[in-house]
């Protein structure tokens, strides 16, 4: 009896110790950022500069001391570009990597999927991919563009100086490519043209046969399209570039990187950025150095998806040191406040948890460079979240 | 059918272990962490839709990717109400009914598109395959309401919490599974391995198995749809990949690897390689999908029956039914049918034809046959005979004329339709169900008359005295239990079938070469027997044959079948002794 | 006009993409649901042969060498001891076409790959600008259905083949080596199946999961066509033609679907498809 009690008492001490042992550990250990990302699916084009860039950033910054004196480390899961792997990736980072923060870019179904668990593992989520705006969650940051900002560059461009009157609008059939055309659509009737078609395929669909008829047949003269990235949208482009579709064509889902890669056929395309990698300023070009030295050949090419990550990761740091702490309620307030000066400028995610942007309007040349057509500074991201 | 004896052993290990499973479902969340708990109770609701597979694809072979459509719809139809209309108790009490109703409506609708009359196995997996595709682009179609390619997510579920799902999943899992094993154990349950084994012979026994396949479907697409709701709830995300073919693909591979056919296997597979991916598959995606897809392949071609059969080759087999004493099923008299009245015709045949496009193969037969009789009909190969019997046991088969049965017109009815008015067909290849028990099979052939109990094994196997004699006769009642019946020998699967079909209780027996490849000994018992059914039991028979000499024996009548036309019917004494009979056999007249 | 066009194309790109497929369901009566898988084998020849620096054109017989070769093992390995169990073989080519799509990601990586243009720009066709690429599709179907008949009608293999079609035994008696017509017929369908997968980069992204896009649709259609390539012809233009229609006056969601759909209930009411008509 007594033995027992002696060795009750001596596995619990052992059970305390470990515990105290881990809760140190933890106090001490790594500061763990959580990236679900599309690393298979529509995503998968962009996702790896996107990890890149985050990973540079988080070289930069553990080699300059860390945060608070703690390392950062990156946790990479896949979310299969969908609602369904987005759910399996998020359970896996709050639950059993359990990180500090998520910061990533990624679909719109994705993301929705993703905040009931962010809600329930109550840590700060940076997105930082540009989206059709208006998601909301006291958790969530967003500091890429909304079509406030994107679409007007594009659609003024074409009225104006392409004298384009009617638009035929295709997307795909999810939260980004309807959000964003309805968006456009209201935003080109306002301006005064007008709207000859609008079409929608899944996001699996490969098939564009039958919309770019109708495309070719409505007599539009101006397209607009906004798909999910990757395989539908360079499957769209190369079957409208297969079909001589010529007229402008304003493309709200393809980067840089993905613009480069489909060679010819994407030459023309007009696209709105808040980052192109011809910006003429030292921080920007800091950055293509770090980048090109840190990955070599490997370099995938900085685009407005993965720029965003990288900076993304400069404003967590930035707010957990304001707050000292990585307490989330505390980094929370943090966020809303500090601000980064990266690639992009000068960045805050102060309006409503999103962030006012400079928007480039450019297009994409026979190389794939982007010749910049006109600058805009500042633009504001409008009313997203009013409650917040 | 009565049911006196102590509960057996198996019953009680069955509640053990459903006890024992409950208990760590309950202590569950006490011992997992959050990210477990999560993911168990993830792959317990796959694991539900893998018994349903099972069910299907394991006991009945009916291969199929649609379960996930069903499991989709009930998820959908449950996550739409949440979104759109509340989570208040009633409404929560209506999502649970529409992701039952709604997948069963459709669970009914994809049954009778799968099961019509002569479709083939292979057209219900495509079926199968194209539902979950049409569901999914419906769900692509559906805009907000659906939430299309992004899903739905952000709605209430029931208030339970984490730990909550988990146990009532789990419970779920649990009281499915124990169902799952009663049913598929009791005597109904052996209608599905009937049906998997030899669907033709269902239908000849008077059973429907086409009907039987859409009740299944339309049940187990409840299940699944009970399955989306629980997924609904417990992952506040539907989207579309819920209800994709692929996913349908992902239950078949658990259910291959866990075993089919074996209930516990399937469940092991689904939660086993469901948890293991969620594990692995942050660390190694890749390589790990590429192990389960060559598991799968190595296990689909070498081990058909998954784990389960690995286990069962590892772990020496106890066979429980011949190590109780009390696995014997008697056998009980049935009381006798009733007996058709002498003097009416069983079977009235006038002017039937046959053809094959161009090709007539029978024409302007007339026929009647009174009960009592024992009618041969003999004639060359390529006279018609089987065709002949094809067309009195199938009325879709007949080109021309009529075929009457007890004074009912067959044109059109379907075989089982026909069993009903008292038709028993014995096949030339003993049609037996190879991968059941002798009594099992002799219980299939009363189970259009004795509704097979959904719960239980009966301990006694009720038989007319006929079918009874020719078990004895033949010593297939010493062997009721114990093996398949795969293993008997050909003479004894031609006894077993004969048996099978006496247990009808016909009026009118059809018998395509029943002594084909038969020894003497069995030749004579056989004969025996049919001479007793007509004679003294008032059955009806007709027999087609080549042994003459053995019709000699036995027939009371004989008809000539030559070209397909009839050309002799009459005493045995007339038409053995007849100069036509003599010139068709000897292979030179055309009649 | 640009209708026609379009009805004409779809249905020549679901006949070569179908071709492989029906060459294997029609002799061996086996259905290779590693059919997409093959499509991906295809598609990334032509990455291999474009990152080789090579004439794009010869990504064609590069891939039909290649996806002969891979086919023909599998039908060693995989297929052979499952001809007596068609829905088992179903289920071990799926598995295998998991297998492919993995060490295709393991290879190449999980993003999208670019191919260059095998033909691009558009031409006249009664005044209307149409994709060339796609009118060369429809060539290129009928030279596969053209060399497909002559194989069939024209040679050894073929007739050979054919026996078996219609009476294995009898074949096998007559002194035909039936198992090598199996792995000849399944080396043809793997290798057309990998030159459809290049012939489709012009027209969609090259990714691990790109075939099975087009498998469920193939597979629908060899359903419906039975063994004959003429049937399979005619039920590309019907179908192919009913999905365009739906596509472009209905809905493209919709249009998704509909070769499926309609011929899920073909087979309905008629289970040997246009085998008979």
């Amino acid at each position: 009896m007594r033995n027992r009690t002696v060795i009750l008492a001596f596995v619990s001490a052992a059970l305390a110790g470990v515990a105290l042992a881990t809760t140190a550990f933890a106090e001490d250990g790594p500061i763990k950022i959580g990236i679900p990302v599309g690393l298979s699916g529509a995503n998968s084009v962009v996702a790896p500069s996107v990890v890149q860039s985050a990973e540079l950033a988080v070289a930069e910054i553990n080699a300059a001391g860390g945060v608070l004196g703690r390392q950062l480390a990156l946790e990479i899961a896949d979310d299969a570009s969908g609602a369904a792997g987005a759910q399996k990736a998020f359970d896996a980072l709050v639950f059993q990597k359990e990180v500090n923060a998520v910061i990533t870019m990624e679909t719109s179904a994705a993301r929705n999927a993703g905040l009931p668990i962010i809600s329930k593992g109550d840590i700060p989520y940076i997105y930082t991919s540009f989206y059709e705006g208006k998601s909301c969650n006291a958790n969530l940051f967003v500091n890429a563009w909304v079509p406030e900002q994107q679409v007007p560059p594009i659609v003024d461009n074409f009225i104006k100086s392409q004298g384009a009157k009617k638009f035929f609008l295709i997307g795909s059939d999810y939260a980004f490519g309807r959000g964003m055309l309805e968006f456009a659509k209201a935003y080109i009737e306002k301006s005064g043209a007008s709207i000859v078609g609008e079409e929608y395929l899944p996001m699996e669909g490969s098939d564009w046969t039958a919309i770019i008829s109708n495309l070719k047949s409505s007599g539009a003269d101006a397209v607009i399209t906004s798909t999910a990235g990757g395989a539908p949208n360079v499957t769209l482009t190369k079957q409208l570039r297969g079909a001589g579709v010529t007229i402008p064509y304003g493309n709200l889902a393809v980067d840089e990187g993905t613009a480069k890669s489909m060679g010819a056929d994407a030459a023309g395309i007009f696209i709105s950025a808040s980052y192109v990698t011809s910006i003429d300023s030292d921080a920007n070009r800091s950055f293509l150095v770090a980048m090109q030295k840190k990955f070599g050949a490997e370099l995938r090419t900085p685009n407005d998806l993965s720029v965003p990550e990288y900076e993304g990761i400069y404003l967590y740091k930035a707010a957990v040191e304001k707050a000292g702490s990585t307490d989330t309620a505390a980094v929370l307030a943090a966020l809303a406040e500090v601000s980064f000066v990266g690639p992009r400028g000068t960045v805050s995610m102060s309006r409503q948890h999103h962030a006012p942007l400079t928007m480039y309007l450019g297009q994409v040349n026979a190389d794939g460079s982007v010749t910049v057509v006109d600058t805009f500074k500042g633009v504001d991201p409008g009313e997203q979240c009013p409650n917040l | 059918m009565h049911e006196n004896r102590s509960t057996p052993a198996r019953v009680w290990l069955l509640a053990a272990l459903a006890l024992a499973a409950a208990v760590v479902v309950i202590i569950g969340p006490a011992l997992f962490d959050r990210f477990t708990l999560n993911v168990l109770t993830r792959s317990m609701i796959y694991a539900m839709l893998a018994v349903t597979v099972d069910i299907l694809w394991g006991y009945t072979g009916i291969l199929t990717f649609g379960q996930a459509a069903f499991f989709g719809t009930g998820a959908y139809a449950s996550a739409m109400v949440l979104s759109h209309l509340g989570a208040s108790p009633a409404l929560m009490v209506l999502a649970l009914a529409l992701a039952i109703i709604v997948p069963v409506l459709l669970g009914a609708f994809v049954g009778w598109l799968s099961f019509g009359h002569g479709s083939t196995p292979l057209y219900a997996t495509v079926i199968s395959l194209v539902v979950p595709i049409v569901v999914t682009q419906l769900v692509f179609s559906g805009g907000v309401w659906t939430g299309s390619s992004s899903g739905l997510v952000g709605y209430s579920g029931l208030p339970l919490g984490l730990p909550g799902y988990f146990r009532l999943t789990g419970i779920c899992l649990i009281v499915t599974t124990v169902v799952a094993l009663v049913f598929t154990r009791s005597d109904a349950g052996k209608l599905l391995v009937a049906i998997r084994d030899n669907e033709a012979r269902c239908a000849y026994l008077g059973l429907n198995p086409q009907r039987l396949k859409i009740v299944l479907t339309t049940i187990l697409a409840g299940v699944a749809g009970i399955a989306g709701f629980l997924y609904a709830n417990a992952s506040g995300v539907v989207a579309p990949e819920n209800t994709g073919f692929v996913f349908g693909t992902e239950i078949v591979i658990w259910t291959a690897l866990g075993g089919r056919g074996t209930i516990i296997g399937p469940v092991i597979g689904a939660i086993g390689i469901d948890y293991l991916s969620a594990q692995l598959s942050g660390d190694l995606p890749f390589l790990w999908n590429l192990v389960v897809g060559a598991l799968f392949v190595v296990m689909i071609i070498l081990l058909p029956n998954g784990l389960a059969q690995l286990a069962r080759m590892v772990l020496p087999r106890r066979n429980e039914e011949q190590a109780s004493p009390s696995g014997s099923p008697t056998l009980a008299a049935e009381p006798a049918g009733n007996g058709s009245e002498a003097g009416n015709r069983v079977l009235a045949v006038s002017g039937l034809g046959k053809s094959f496009g161009s090709l007539q193969v029978l024409q302007g037969i007339d026929l009647d046959v009174h009960p009592g009789e024992l009618v041969s009909l003999v004639g060359p190969n390529g006279a018609g005979k089987t065709t002949l019997l094809r067309c009195l046991s199938d009325g879709t088969e007949a080109t021309t004329g009529t075929v009457t049965i007890a004074g009912q017109d067959i044109s059109g009815m379907t075989p089982d339709e026909i069993v009903a008015l008292g038709v028993g067909r014995k096949f030339q290849v003993a049609s037996v169900f190879d991968s059941l028990t002798v009594a099992d099979c002799l219980r299939m052939a009363r189970a259009s008359r004795n509704a097979p109990s959904l719960l239980r094994r009966s301990a006694t196997l009720g038989l007319p005295a006929a079918a009874t004699d020719i078990l004895r006769s033949t010593g297939l009642d010493r062997m009721l239990l114990g093996r398949p019946v795969s293993l008997l020998s050909h003479g004894q699967k031609q006894s077993l079938e004969l048996a099978m079909v006496v247990a009808l209780e016909p009026k009118l027996i059809l018998l395509d070469e029943p002594t084909a490849g038969l020894t003497k000994v069995e030749r004579t018992t056989i004969g025996a027997t049919l001479q007793k059914l007509t004679g003294e039991l008032g059955f009806a028979a007709i027999l087609v044959e080549h042994d003459l000499d053995f019709v000699r024996d036995i027939s009371t009548r004989i008809v000539v079948l030559h070209q397909g036309k009839l050309v002799l019917d009459g005493s045995v004494d007339q038409v053995v002794n007849s100069e036509v009979v003599r010139t068709i056999y000897s292979g030179g007249a055309h009649a | 006009m640009t209708l026609l066009l379009d009805v004409v194309t779809t249905a020549a790109i679901l006949f070569i993409v179908a071709a492989g497929l029906l060459a294997i369901f029609g002799v061996l009566k086996i259905i290779n649901f590693a059919h997409g898988a093959w499509l991906t084998i295809g598609a990334y020849c032509a990455v291999a042969t474009a990152g080789l620096g090579l004439n794009p054109w010869l990504a064609l017989p590069i891939a039909f060498a290649v996806g002969a070769i891979l086919g023909g093992i599998t039908e060693l390995v995989i297929v052979r001891p499952l001809y007596r169990r068609p829905l088992d073989a179903i289920l071990a080519t799926w598995g295998l076409g998991i297998v492919i799509g993995q060490l295709i990601t393991l290879w190449f990586g999980r993003d999208v790959q670019f191919t260059p243009n095998l033909l691009s720009g558009t031409v006249d066709v009664f005044g209307v600008g149409y994709s060339l690429y796609r009118l060369f599709a429809v060539a290129a179907a009928l030279v596969i259905g053209l060399a497909f008949t002559f194989l069939l009608e024209g040679t050894r293999l073929g007739l050979s083949a054919q026996a078996v079609i219609m009476n294995e035994m009898l074949a096998r008696a007559l002194g035909i080596d039936t198992a090598r017509v199996r792995l000849a017929t399944f080396m043809v369908g793997t290798g057309l199946a990998a030159l459809a997968g290049v012939l489709l980069t012009p027209l969609t992204s090259v990714d691990p999961n790109m075939g099975v896009a087009w498998l469920i649709g193939s597979f629908m259609l060899v359903m419906v066509a039975g063994s004959s390539f003429s049937t399979l012809a005619i039920a590309c233009l019907v179908f192919g033609g009913a999905q365009v229609l739906v596509s472009t006056f209905v809905s493209p969601i919709f249009g998704g679907i509909t070769v499926a759909v309609l011929c899920a209930l073909v087979l309905r009411i008629s289970p040997k498809g246009f085998a008979r008509a």
